[in-house]
């Protein structure tokens, strides 16, 4: 199997601006919107496919929160199939913060969304002695290739040790 | 039925504050969130989670923001006000970890309000929102964009 090597198993300094990532496609099922919909964001349009029907988005859709949890999944995946190396998680960098996150179009049952990821910047900060920031554009697309949803990202990762 | 006391991007202002109720995460909510969206091990694992740069088990960043979500749904529902979702978020940062136990509560204030853009149903208001635990510390901070209705349909506009 191909062993793509990606943030968790590499220094800082090894990741280079530029990378681009495909993670993969999710489809959201009527189930699962409804589901986050009821522990998360409360109103008709997540929760009651039938209600939904009559309001302005004419028919049930999926929190903006409900797709930011996918794509982390999407992220953990992607990272689990192609980290090579480190195993005990220790160098797993949190998020800091995000910007300019736009949900631009409606996620409804049956959507499928394709997530990529591209390195756009590594702001030269030092964070807690030992870590850097990767700053990533991150966006999804459906199944008619209109992009329904993007943001920036930043996350940390291990910068080398001192030799 | 409109007892016509619901609240329309109209009737809000800039400056209004809301203050939310709290919401206390548990560990069994932390695993359940981790085990269908971040499946990491610091969100997962004590003995991973405590050698980890948070040094404890802690929620996963984006089950934080559901939970502000959640709050923020709760305390506009509440008020009557017409909340049709979020168009995005200028900002959001994850200021410190938020453990098993850790209440979380909001307060929500309102610093733009815009009018319908062409011929959509509703206005748009920007909130800075802070998260707060039960000590008083900002866990995270944002700013979004709420849409809020305008009422057309319950005064009979159409056709």
């Amino acid at each position: 199997m191909d062993k793509t090597p990606f943030i968790r198993s590499r220094w800082f300094e090894d990741i280079p601006v530029g990378e681009f990532h495909v993670f993969g496609s999710y489809t959201f099922s009527e189930k699962e919107i409804v589901e986050f919909g009821k522990k998360y964001a409360p109103q008709v349009y997540h929760t009651d496919p039938d209600a939904a029907l009559d309001t302005v988005y004419r028919g049930l859709i999926a929190s903006g929160w409900h797709i930011c949890a996918v794509w982390m999944r999407m992220m953990v995946d992607y990272m689990e199939r192609f980290a090579t190396g480190v195993q005990d998680g220790r160098r797993n960098g949190a998020g800091v913060g995000f910007e300019n996150l736009e949900w631009l179009k409606p996620v409804r049952p049956g959507h499928t969304l394709t997530f990529t990821y591209e390195i756009i910047d590594k702001p030269d900060k030092v964070i807690r002695e030992k870590w850097g920031v990767i700053r990533s554009r991150n966006e999804a697309f459906n199944q008619y290739g209109d992009l329904v949803f993007s943001f920036v990202i930043d996350i940390l990762a291990e910068r080398a040790p001192d030799v | 039925m409109g007892q016509g006391k619901t609240r329309y991007w109209r009737d809000i202002r800039p400056g209004e504050t809301f203050e939310t109720a709290a919401i206390t995460l548990s560990t069994e909510d932390i695993l359940e969130f981790a085990a269908d969206f971040d499946p990491q091990p610091y969100h997962l694992d004590n003995g991973a989670a405590a050698a980890s740069i948070f040094g404890g088990l802690c929620a996963s960043g984006w089950h934080v923001c559901a939970v502000m979500m959640r709050l923020l749904t709760d305390t506009f529902v509440a008020a009557r006000i017409d909340l049709l979702g979020s168009s995005g978020v200028g900002a959001l940062r994850w200021r410190k970890p938020v453990f098993a136990g850790d209440a979380l509560s909001s307060t929500i204030t309102v610093s733009e309000c815009l009018a319908p853009v062409d011929k959509s149903e509703f206005g748009r208001i920007v909130c800075a929102v802070d998260v707060s635990n039960q000590q008083g510390d900002s866990v995270i901070t944002l700013t979004t964009t709420l849409l809020i209705g305008g009422g057309s349909r319950e005064a009979g506009s159409d056709g």
